[in-house]
């Protein structure tokens, strides 16, 4: 794994550059719905998985990316770039003041809040017609002048590199040291001078932030933003994701975003029945293999070279 | 004098476990915390490490008061410790294990500048080999060694020890009284020290605190301890 973890990041990059070129515009629409999984799902993950805190507005924070940049680019016809930016400030922003207002009252505290800062925004969201166009969904301009699937592609793909570089030095710092402490034992991580409540905040600042940014980009691609993106389905299917994936590592999420959402395009014709199978197989990943697939990955490993 | 407790009290539920306890803990010595199993020795650790907040009562370190701040800024104030049952960061290596010590006590210093000092912290309690072991490999032994070198990569001027000695056999017991009197000696750690093995106590400490059902039965040196009815009957009763 340490030996071969040099070539491996550069060769699954180059493998994701050429892999859309042969596929059509299906596939291609599944791989960029992917990688915002991706990116959605590898930063949920450093706040569940590594500080052990569980937001349920992780969608929430991606619809405020999505339609920040959305109703700039629409109703102030500002650059959607620029629009994303700022609505991955705006995510920042209120992961900070969210963080800091209630990850002091600690464990079950910011999933509360979270939950009820998702229902509040989709209620303000579906209400406010006007400017969100409600349940109608609202027409944003695309990120580039022409419209190709496989431009996005490679826009969605950059961020995500970028996102998950970004957690990788994150973890792999003194403060993925202090991160990893606390994910292994919060008493003696504080025990040793570990700020746990800085880390959390910090944590769920910059998840927020990321999450932001994926969906502000996501709907330039989608060009059509909906409630459906700050939703508990989409929610649920990060969590299930980065459980199913494994939590708390850094592949996990990234192989349950792209395992899942696959698969959910397979199993679509059962219709609302899927989010209810993968709530099951999270369930079942939850309580037989905790570490994910990722995990049963690696003990499978063990066990054929002792 | 270092650490002072003043009345300090405890309730979990229907469970008095410490009552009142006045004790205090003078600057570079080695004191012991005895008492039979259930006395509240760990429960007044865990109140000084700042793990649990006291139902009443103050603990003062260096004349400041520290009652119920966060375990964190305990350790900053220069006081750490180890745990009874052993708490290591079972996936890390013992490399990272004393790593993560040193970064919280340094932030600003990169992990290369510190490496070399955790590493020295690994020898010196014979871990050297196993740095780049991950800690849930290792024998509750070694995790108790490795805890030690984690807590003292923070840098502390009150070390807290419970049970260190649990396990070890008489020569390994011998050497590791050895290692705690030179971390006072040498580094001039003052340490405060719950422990079973009364020989090794008799050995190393400077005074004696006895704890019995939640209650300062007596604080002096070893030898008039020992030979106090009340804490031979302390302990018989046990
Ligand atoms: N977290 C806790 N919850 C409830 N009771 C506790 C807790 N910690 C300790 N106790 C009780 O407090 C008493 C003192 O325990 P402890 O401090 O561990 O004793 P010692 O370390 O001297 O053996 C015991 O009766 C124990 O059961
Ligand atoms: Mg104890």
């Amino acid at each position: 794994m340490i030996s071969s973890s040099k070539w491996i990041g550069p060769a699954v990059l180059a493998g994701m550059c050429l892999l859309p070129l042969p596929l059509g515009i299906y596939p291609q629409h599944v791989l960029i719905v992917s990688l915002f999984y991706v990116m959605m799902a590898a930063s949920w993950n450093l706040l569940a998985g590594y500080t052990g805190q569980v937001s349920f507005g992780h969608a929430a924070m991606a619809g405020i990316g999505a339609y920040t940049s959305g109703i700039l680019a629409a109703k102030a016809g500002v650059n959607p770039w620029v629009g994303v930016a700022a609505g991955t400030l705006l995510a920042a922003l209120l992961g900070l003041g969210l963080g800091a207002l209630c990850l002091k009252m600690g464990g079950i505290y910011l999933s509360l809040t979270t939950l009820a800062f998702s229902q509040i925004l989709h209620i303000i969201i579906v209400n406010e017609y006007e400017v969100t166009r409600g349940t109608m969904g609202l027409q944003v301009p695309g990120l580039t002048a022409e419209y190709s699937k496989l431009t996005y592609y490679y826009i969605l793909l950059a961020a995500t590199v970028l996102v998950l570089f970004i957690l990788y030095r994150m973890i792999h710092s003194n403060l993925g040291l202090s991160f990893r402490a606390v994910q292994n034992d919060e008493t003696a991580a504080r025990a040793v001078g570990v700020r746990v409540l800085h880390l959390r905040v910090l944590a769920f600042t910059v998840a927020s932030a990321m999450a932001g940014f994926a969906g502000g980009l996501y709907g330039h691609y989608l060009l059509l933003i909906t409630p459906e993106i700050p939703s508990l389905d989409l929610q649920f299917y990060v969590l299930a994701m980065t459980v199913i994936g494994g939590m708390g590592s850094f592949v996990g999420p990234i192989v349950g975003a792209f395992a899942i959402n696959i698969l959910a395009e397979k199993i679509r014709d059962y219709g609302e029945y899927h989010v209810l199978v993968f709530g099951l197989i999270a369930l079942v990943v939850a309580r037989f293999a905790p570490e994910g697939l990722t995990g049963v990955w690696r003990s499978l490993g063990r066990r054929r070279t002792p | 004098m270092l650490l002072e407790g003043r009345k300090i009290s405890k309730r979990f539920g229907g469970v008095q476990a410490l009552s009142e306890v006045d004790f205090h803990v003078e600057a570079g010595s080695i004191t012991a915390l005895i008492g039979p199993n259930g006395a509240g020795k760990t429960t007044l650790f865990n109140i000084v490490a700042g793990a649990i907040k006291p139902s009443s009562g103050q603990t003062v370190f260096e004349g400041r008061e520290i009652t119920g701040l966060p375990a964190d800024e305990i350790c900053r104030r220069g006081i750490a410790r180890t745990f009874q049952i052993v708490r290591p960061f079972a996936t890390m290596t013992c490399l990272e294990n004393v790593l993560v010590a040193a970064v919280n006590r340094h932030p600003r210093r990169p992990r290369a500048a510190l490496e070399p000092g955790a590493r020295d912290l690994l020898a010196q309690v014979g871990l050297a080999d196993l740095a780049g072991q991950e800690a849930r490999h290792l024998n509750v032994v070694q995790k108790k060694l490795l805890e030690l070198a984690r807590a003292l990569a923070t840098e502390p001027r009150l070390l807290l020890l419970d049970e260190v000695l649990g396990g070890l056999n008489t020569q390994e017991i011998l050497q590791a009284v050895e290692q705690i009197r030179r971390l006072r000696d040498r580094a001039g750690i003052t340490i405060l020290w719950i422990e079973h093995v009364m020989g090794a106590i008799m050995q190393a400490a400077d005074r004696v605190i006895v704890l019995d059902q939640g209650r300062v039965l007596t604080a002096a040196p070893p030898r008039e301890v020992v030979s106090d009815p009340r804490v031979i009957r302390a302990y018989l009763g046990e």
